[in-house]
């Protein structure tokens, strides 16, 4: 029979924890004359992560909540941004249930990497406009990627003749 | 595939991150939108992979109750299909079934959650062949939804579809010019109903009854023997339900009450007589036939599975029977003789003029022979038919007429508002023995 674990062994407080502290150092760290800012958000995440806890689409008022820490942690110091993004990830990914098995976290790595990629990418950039064209390209070509495997599947699977 | 609103909610956060990073040129808004659009390409590459797997999961076995039908004909489909949904996947199946079949009644669609191990669902429905032909039974639609994604695919490939159903057609009239016979006819073995018959003769044995000697053939044989005379056996009724056509208008409640009505003359029936015989029809079309039904469970489940509303695939609105059209003539000639207003006169002439043409080509209409057919070999000598009179009853007529020839009689159980305006509108039972309410 499977117990649930506790509330702060579930992956979404760990991730929640490591998130707060390194919020905590960040700010410690920069010396930023809107120090506040950080927590500030971190408490908005903490309240949102609670509050959303029966509500439907919850993942999407996290990743709202969340978003505003990683503009602000990125604004500081877009590395530390990277960061708010790998753990909000964990933390909606852990609400959700999905970091239970190997293929899941494989999964939570492989965005990881993309995240560090785009981060990356990002840092050598001048302006916004390359990285945003580049990304938007990028997502245009893989909706059609995907469409054109939709089809070649659905034609396998209706028995049409290839 | 398509987003669930979740993800719809997502990508619109992309686009207004991505907006305003263009418009300030805020290097931590377009990292925030490229994140939130690698997370939700992460998350479709693992639904992706899900579905496809419970794609190649499902096994489908398909069982008609018959592969060839006549148009019209209902007849039973099971489904079994197994599926291995993925973890953190709902899915659901829903059948495909040919344009010319309507579904009566059952499931045709179920709901598969994540579990580790095969699932295995039973559909089972009632279809009714509307048009004829050879129809391939297509396959199933599988459907299946995370948080963020929704995917559907037909399934219509050979290991999905089939079996293949053969519809005969059926014309509305009976081919043949001469008309079936609803007179009774002469069989070779004894009718449980002569009372009076003499079963056999035997020898005179102490304790006999003395009225049963029988004279002459003591006489002539000069040796008592006796008559064994056929016994008399209480006979259960024929309960006939006419059920409402699909979609019409029709008050529930005296469907309810319709159908504790049969069910409780069914439960009487078995306990008295050891067995009842039910027949259930729409309109003028033979849905079931339960002949000498023992078994009040069985009966019973029979009643549940049948007693919905049905789709008509025959109406006998345009083809009046030809008792009925004789009558009308009748009605006519003898309107005509008491006529005296010309203009009025020469309508009633036009119109027997018209009865009297489809008079001549008005046929043996199927149902009519169908009745026969199902009246014919059962000894019974009452009939209960129960209906809900709505819209069209000439096929109620047609069944009264049918019963009332095998020398039934006909008892007619209507809904209160029926009655009641039966009632005040002259008593008009359509030519059954009695009507009452059903209750």
């Amino acid at each position: 029979m499977n117990l649930p674990r506790p509330a702060l062994q579930r992956p979404e407080y760990v991730f929640l924890a490591v998130l707060g502290a390194g919020t905590l150092a960040v700010t410690v760290t920069t010396a930023s004359p809107f120090w506040y800012a950080g927590p500030v958000l971190y408490l908005l995440l903490c309240g949102a992560l609670h509050a959303t806890r029966t509500w439907h689409d919850r993942a999407l008022y996290l990743l709202c909540a969340g978003q505003l820490l990683i503009i602000g942690s990125g604004a500081a110091n877009l590395w530390s941004g990277l960061f708010a993004v790998w753990m909000l990830a964990g933390i909606v990914l852990g609400t959700l249930g999905l970091l239970e098995s190997g293929p899941e976290l494989r999964s939570y790595l492989l965005f990881c990497l993309f995240a560090l990629a785009i981060a990356t990418g990002i840092e050598v950039s001048n302006h916004v406009l390359l990285p945003l064209l580049v990304l938007g390209s990028a997502a245009i070509l893989f909706v059609g990627a995907v469409t054109i495997r939709d089809y070649r599947l659905k034609k396998q699977y209706t028995g049409a003749p290839s | 595939m398509r987003l669930t609103r979740c993800a719809q909610g997502i990508v619109l956060l992309i686009v207004l991150l991505s907006s305003a990073a263009l418009v300030l040129d805020g290097m931590p808004l377009l990292l925030a939108a490229g994140t939130l659009l690698a997370f939700l390409t992460c998350q479709y590459l693992v639904f992706d992979h899900r579905f496809r797997q419970a794609i190649g999961s499902v096994t489908v076995q398909r069982s008609l109750e018959r592969t060839l039908v006549r148009k019209g004909a209902t007849l039973h489909v099971t489904t079994m299909i197994t599926l291995q949904v993925p973890p953190h996947l709902q899915a659901g199946v829903k059948e495909i079934l040919p344009p010319g079949l309507e579904v009566q009644d059952g499931e045709t669609a179920a709901v598969f959650d994540a579990a580790g191990s095969p699932q295995s669902r039973r559909l089972g429905y009632l279809v009714t062949a509307v048009v004829h032909g050879q129809m391939q039974f297509s396959g199933l639609s599988l459907s299946a939804w995370d948080t963020f994604f929704k995917n559907s695919i037909r399934l219509t490939a050979a290991p999905f579809s089939g079996p293949l159903l053969l519809v005969q057609p059926v014309g509305l009239f009976e081919p043949s010019l001469k008309r079936i016979s609803t007179e009774s006819r002469e069989v070779e073995k004894m009718s449980v109903l002569s009372g009076l018959g003499v079963r056999a003769l035997r020898e005179y044995y102490a304790g006999d009854d003395l009225r049963r000697i029988d004279w002459k053939l003591s006489a002539k044989h000069d040796k008592l023997f006796v008559r064994e005379y056929t016994g008399m056996v209480s006979l259960p009724p024929l309960l006939i339900v006419d059920l409402p056509a699909k979609g019409a208008a029709f008050d529930p409640r005296d469907f309810e009450t319709m159908v504790a009505a049969v069910a409780g003359m069914a439960e009487y029936s078995v306990r008295m007589y050891q067995h009842v015989s039910v027949l259930l029809i729409s309109g003028a079309n033979i849905l079931h036939y339960a002949g000498g039904e023992k078994n009040l469970r069985r009966c019973m489940s029979m009643l549940r599975e049948w007693m919905h509303p049905a789709g008509r695939t025959v109406n006998l609105y345009r083809t009046p029977d030809r008792t009925d059209l004789r009558s009308r003539i009748r009605t006519i000639e003898h309107l005509l003789a008491e006529q005296a207003d010309p203009k009025t006169t020469r309508f009633l002439a036009a119109l027997r003029t018209k009865s009297q043409a489809a008079l001549q080509h008005q046929k043996t209409h199927v149902f009519t022979s169908q009745l026969v057919r199902t009246f014919s070999p059962l000894a019974m000598d009452e009939a209960y038919l129960y209906s809900l009179c709505e819209g069209d009853t000439s096929h109620l007529r047609q069944v009264i007429r049918q019963a009332k020839t095998m020398e039934f009689s006909v008892h007619l159980r209507v809904p209160k508002a029926f009655w009641a305006f039966s009632e005040t509108s002259g008593g008009n039972r359509l030519i059954a023995d009695t009507m009452e309410v059903f209750a």
